[in-house]
């Protein structure tokens, strides 16, 4: 063939391809085979209330259901927390339903732990597995060699998990979450003599005062809060509420204020000190709440004698003329409200410096007043001390104490490796996991009994704070099962009938539901003359029990016995020559600490700072870049004394220069293809500080190393263009 | 010299770009076949012609939903389990209902992603079904009469004083 005639054919051939590529082809029309007699139309939604548990703030969702499908989640506007509005991570939940690498049936291991080999058995045969091994402890009368691990759980489901215990014979039983709120508790005991969280009023105060608590992001009831924000800055005629924040990171609520403290990491209760303080020598707090307390100013002020101006600008690192001019506003505007937050609490001070801003609200009588804090109604009696319970089990496991841990969540992923918890777990001979996706823990257990989705799982749903009336979520399956697994409390059920004697006369219930049933029927406390029947479905299309019986309100008081907080010194892993910088490892916004990585759409968001989609990142101040030779998108390397992660920098002017941050969430051994292999998780640099009762995951101290001009950083934005003026000036 | 070279040869490839655009938009790209083999031959003209069978006794969402629907397969069976059940079509009917399996029909009419089409609409502004589908009581198979440009759809809004307003049919 001639050159040119082969040319010639070629472009005949290539524009064939062309247009062929224009034609649209005729789609497929596909009739049901027997239509579903639910009185389904195609075409039209029906829509179902239900309650969101992808994190502990227990927003109550409506559902959109098509030809059978989940298709769209928005809130539900009835419902007291989130009224109609929902957050990223709620809307992605349908995500979890159609996920692709969700676990279809019951596994069982048949190559090394680890590796992920499996073979498909029944449930029967696994739930049988199960109660073998169950009976053989039994047997060999070591009942405590079973252990339970969970996140929080609440409710119904709490309690049937603590009844399923108890009745086997073991105390191996521990609910933990890396982000628990354990040590607000435990403040508020020393404080009120009260383990409740506190329930902001934003929405009706004049002056916010967040020390570290990114209340719009992550922190108790995001939603909730976020909304009541809202209002506090534009729902009212004539104000304008004004909002500081002190924290060394800008996070999104840090951005949303009018000035940004970065106090350094750990001084955060002594800044609070420092301005009750001044208060107190200004005499600018209100002398009725000191009085009705049981306060007097003199001694109090006595008492803080160490907090001068002076000293707190030293250690907080900021200049006294701003803390002077907080302090001043705080205490002139009322209601004026402080709160405490994650960035403070996980300090090796943490709980004294949460007491630190509970005074606050205290000297400006903002306790139990509109525009203050009240006690919580969610869940008023929650753990206290988790992370002193996993530890114990640690111990337990370490020492080859525990032959069965039956698992719900993924704590290999969400425990620190510092605490031992990973040795620990590969002691132990027989792990059941009862993940939905093939998690970091899933891919280690021996036996995995796939869990529902949660649009498909029946439950209630307790949030655990943002509301002053108790109240329940109603979770209702709004579609059929896509596969064949099965709902965990169904699982201990049949376990339970499976071990027979009095496992099974303590846990008589044929299913889930019924167990469901009757406690909310309690809850709902209905006279004999309701249909209950009737009463549950009324529950059931609004979304929950929103108007329980009514209880008598409770008030924070501060305890007579209360010592007023001190908090010490803040205590750092890793001395600070080797290791100059604070790590602050914070919960992402799209995937709270971990759960929302495996969903493309929460992937796929970029981060509302610095835009990042897909991956990790460390965000490093411009001076300290610049020092380091580190330029935006760089590959660097971080090291603490427990471990070293290679990652992208994020030259970001939102944070103090002696400080990087890297979020939570990312760097997942499995959980189906969008999240494994993504970033690092920053878990692995945490060193293990702070004591037995209280995690401190923000003291370790890090170094930072270039190592290539290559890190492979995608974002959504041009970051740097909005981000180039130098924030941060100390 | 070269200017008006250059010139004419610019002028020369507007002209091209244009007429490509003009030709682009004329083609008739959407190629997609108005008369396709259905897998069984299910003759329109004999169910709603012949046997006067009406649109909605098959297409029964049409008066309340979005879809118009078609119907299931157990329908289908439902009648022709005593209706010329020994056809060849029939037959093959039957086998597909054995196998579990549903027919595969090829779709005729389908309008893209960001159209909001609601059938109940037009059936409760008593608009025949015809008016859009054309004479389907007289296909043998089913044929689309229609263009389903938007011209099209504008022009039945413009004669019946139904809305104008993009909202109404792209959202
Ligand atoms: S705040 Fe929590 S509960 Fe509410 S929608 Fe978001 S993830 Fe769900």
């Amino acid at each position: 063939m001639k050159r040119r005639t082969f040319l010639q054919l070629g472009t005949v051939i290539a524009a064939g391809a062309v247009l062929d590529g224009c034609r649209s082809k005729n789609e497929q029309l596909i009739p049901y085979l027997i239509p579903p007699d639910e009185g389904i139309t195609p075409g039209k939604g029906t829509y179902y209330a239900s309650s969101c548990n992808a994190c502990p703030a227990g927003c109550g969702i409506l559902v959109r259901v098509s030809e059978g499908r989940a298709k769209k989640i928005e809130g539900n506007p009835e419902h007291p927390i989130n009224r109609g509005k929902l957050c990223a991570r709620g809307q992605a939940v349908v995500q979890e339903l159609y996920h692709p690498d969700r676990v279809p049936h019951p596994l069982k291991r048949n190559g090394p732990r680890g590796s992920g080999a499996f073979t498909r058995i029944s449930w029967q045969e696994g739930i049988g597995l199960l109660t073998d091994r169950l009976k053989a402890l039994q047997r060999e009368q070591s009942t405590n060699g079973l252990a339970l691990l969970t996140p929080h759980l609440r409710g119904t489901l709490a309690e049937l998990t603590g009844r399923f215990m108890r009745t086997f014979g073991s105390t191996n039983h521990v609910s933990y979450e890396l982000l628990t709120p354990d040590l607000l508790r435990i403040a508020a005991r020393r404080s009120f003599g009260q383990p409740t969280l506190p329930y902001y009023d934003i929405a009706e105060t004049r002056y916010l005062l967040s020390f570290g608590a990114d209340f719009v992001d992550s922190h108790l009831s995001p939603v909730k809060y976020g909304s009541a924000f809202g209002e506090m800055r534009q729902g009212r005629d004539t104000v304008r509420g004004h909002f500081t924040y002190v924290g060394g990171r800008m996070s999104l609520t840090a951005a949303s204020a009018d000035r940004w403290m970065p106090a350094k990491p750990g001084s955060e209760g002594t800044l609070a000190l420092g301005i009750a303080r001044l208060i107190l020598a200004e005499s600018l707090y209100d002398s009725g709440a000191l009085a009705m307390n049981g306060l007097e100013a003199k001694k109090l002020l006595a008492a803080l004698d160490r907090y001068d101006l002076p000293r707190v600008a030293q250690l907080s690192g900021l200049p006294q003329g701003a803390i002077a001019e907080v302090a001043r506003e705080f205490a002139s505007t009322r209601p004026a409200l402080a709160l405490a937050g994650e960035m403070v609490a996980f300090q090796s001070n943490g709980p004294e410096s949460v007491r630190a801003v509970h005074l606050l609200n205290l000297l400006v009588g903002s306790l139990n007043r509109p525009g203050g804090i009240y006690p919580d109604a969610g869940s008023p009696s929650g753990p206290e001390n988790s992370f002193a319970e996993l530890i114990a089990l640690i111990e337990t496991m370490r020492g080859g104490h525990v032959k069965v841990a039956m698992i719900h969540g993924d704590p290999l992923y969400s425990v620190p490796p510092a605490t031992g918890f990973h040795d620990a777990l590969a002691k132990v001979p027989f792990i059941v996991s009862f993940s939905s996706l093939l998690d970091d823990t899933a891919l280690h257990a021996d036996l995995v009994l796939p869990d529902h989705a949660a649009l498909e799982s029946w439950g209630d749903v307790i949030p655990v704070a943002g509301t002053r009336e108790p109240l329940v979520g109603l979770m209702q399956p709004v579609v059929e099962p896509l596969f064949d697994t099965r709902q965990f409390p169904e699982v201990l059920l049949a376990t339970a009938h499976e071990l027979g004697g009095r496992m099974a006369a303590a846990l008589p219930d044929e299913s889930y539901l019924e167990l469901l049933k009757g406690a909310v029927r309690k809850q709902a406390g209905f006279g004999a003359g309701v249909d209950f029947e009737a009463a549950w479905v009324d529950l059931l299309q609004h979304g929950g029990l929103f108007k329980t019986k009514s209880v008598q309100p409770t008030g924070y008081r501060w305890s007579s016995d209360a010592p007023p907080p001190l908090p010490e010194d803040p205590d750092f892993a890793g001395d600070q020559k080797t290791y100059p910088f604070h790590l602050i490892a914070y919960p992402a916004t799209a995937f709270y600490d971990g759960r929302g990585a495996p969903y493309p759409w929460l992937q796929q968001l970029p981060d509302p700072m610095t835009t990042v989609v897909w991956g990790s990142w460390v965000e490093i101040n411009p001076e300290t870049a610049a020092e380091h030779g580190i330029g935006f998108g760089d590959l660097v390397e971080v090291s603490s004394p427990q471990g070293t992660l290679r990652l992208p920098a994020v030259v970001y002017p939102g944070i103090r220069p002696d400080m990087v941050a890297i979020p939570l969430g990312q760097g997942h051994r499995g959980m189906g293809r969008y999240a494994q292999g993504q970033g690092v998780n920053p878990l692995a640099l945490v060193a293990r500080q702070g004591t037995k009762q209280q995690p401190a995951w923000n003291a370790t101290r890090v170094r930072i190393t270039r190592i290539s001009g290559n890190g492979e950083l995608v974002t959504a934005g041009h970051p740097q263009g909005s981000l180039r003026s130098e924030l941060v000036e100390i | 010299m070269n200017k008006v070279r250059l010139i004419i040869g610019l002028a020369i490839v507007t002209v091209a770009i244009v007429a490509a655009s003009v030709l682009l938009y004329l083609l008739p790209l959407d190629v997609r076949d108005h008369s396709p083999v259905q897998p069984i031959a299910f003759s329109h003209k004999l169910h709603a012609g012949d046997n006067g069978i009406h649109c909605l006794f098959c297409h029964s969402y049409a008066a309340k939903s979005p879809a118009a629907g078609i119907p299931s397969m157990e329908e289908c069976r439902a009648c022709h389990l005593f209706i010329s059940p020994n056809t060849p079509e029939i037959k093959k009917l039957m086998k597909y209902w054995e196998k579990r399996e549903p027919i595969p029909w090829v779709k005729v009419y389908s309008l893209p992603d960001f159209v909001y089409f609601p059938h109940m609409m037009h059936v409760r502004a008593k608009l025949s079904c015809a008016a859009c589908h054309g004479e389907v009581a007289a296909m043998e198979r089913i044929t689309r009469t229609a263009s389903l440009k938007m011209g099209w759809c504008l022009n039945c809004h413009h004669q019946h004083k139904a809305s104008i307003d993009c909202w109404t049919c792209h959202k």
